[in-house]
């Protein structure tokens, strides 16, 4: 988690240098690197054998307690956004 | 770009199971660990670069200031709130489900966790709750960004900070990339610590 940060404010830094330029090859190289990373998780997601058994037997409560998370985590995260102007 | 999201996550997780069925565990962990881990710490770094370098992006970032941190706290209480209601309609232990709904997409950690606090049953469950988090905000971040630009950060959860970070990013602008990061990373810290409390009531 600590590196994660740290990848982040090392691009911030050498963002920081190259102020006001447009980076299109970095745009093209960002898509790119998200269609890996979403693979490799796909990846780990199919090898997860023990996740492909257990999930016809509690996919009903997984969607139920999903859906109602999201919809209040939306709600709240929409009311914090207008109560703070964000 | 969910053009070519989808078929990479549908196509990744034919694969990973192919593979599975023929046991080659070290593409597993070349696609699981390395490669996975490398896009991440490289995805991260080029968006910091891409932010840093928006003059506009910036300045709406200094604008929001402290007051974003009041996001992922708003974003726990509703995902906590959901495992309740939830937890009340279903008729299942009203406790576990908070538990299992405030790994806030973390699941790697959510699954184990609740597996232990709260059982077995449960720590499937947590798996699969946060695992579909994440894939259900993988897939939909684009409309629900239509909808409402912070929906995506709200319903990435955790992974705001990491995998669906891009992909929030993509459709809710370039401005909302540290918003989405901060309450990813706040979610993430926060999580081990709700899970084992929303226990500690239960018990």
């Amino acid at each position: 988690m600590i590196l994660l940060a740290l990848s982040l404010a090392l691009g911030l830094a050498m963002g920081y240098c190259l102020r006001g330029r447009r980076l299109l090859k970095v745009e093209r190289l960002v898509l790119g690197v998200i269609l890996v990373l979403i693979f490799s998780l796909g990846f780990s997601i199919g090898s997860n054998s023990e996740f492909l058994t257990v999930m016809p037997s509690i996919w009903l409560n997984a969607v139920v307690l999903l859906a109602l998370a999201l919809l209040f985590s939306v709600v709240f995260a929409k009311a914090a956004v207008k109560l703070v102007k964000i | 770009m969910i053009k070519y999201v989808l078929p990479a996550l549908v196509i990744g997780v034919l694969a990973g199971y192919i593979n599975n069925q023929f046991g080659v565990s070290l593409l597993n962990i070349v696609f699981s660990e390395y490669i996975f881990t490398f896009s991440l710490f490289l995805l991260l770094f080029l968006m910091g670069l891409q932010f840093a370098a928006d003059r506009q992006a910036t300045a709406k970032m200094r604008m929001a200031g402290l007051k974003m941190l009041v996001f992922p706290f708003a974003v726990a209480l509703g995902s906590i709130l959901g495992g309740f209601v939830g937890g009340l309609i279903l008729g299942i232990d009203v406790f576990a489900s908070m538990g299992v709904c405030a790994g806030f997409g973390w699941y790697t950690l959510a699954g184990p966790l609740a597996g232990q606090l709260f059982g077995l049953k449960w720590g499937a469950l947590g798996l699969a709750v946060n695992l579909l988090r994440e894939l259900v905000t993988i897939a939909t971040a684009w409309l629900a960004a239509k909808l409402d630009r912070y929906a995506p950060i709200a319903m990435g959860g955790a992974t705001a900070m990491d995998t669906t970070l891009p992909i929030i990013v993509q459709y809710s602008g370039q401005d909302t990339l540290i918003t989405a990061f901060s309450s990813g990373f706040i979610l993430t810290a926060a999580a081990p610590f709700t899970i084992t409390a929303i226990a500690a009531l239960a018990h």
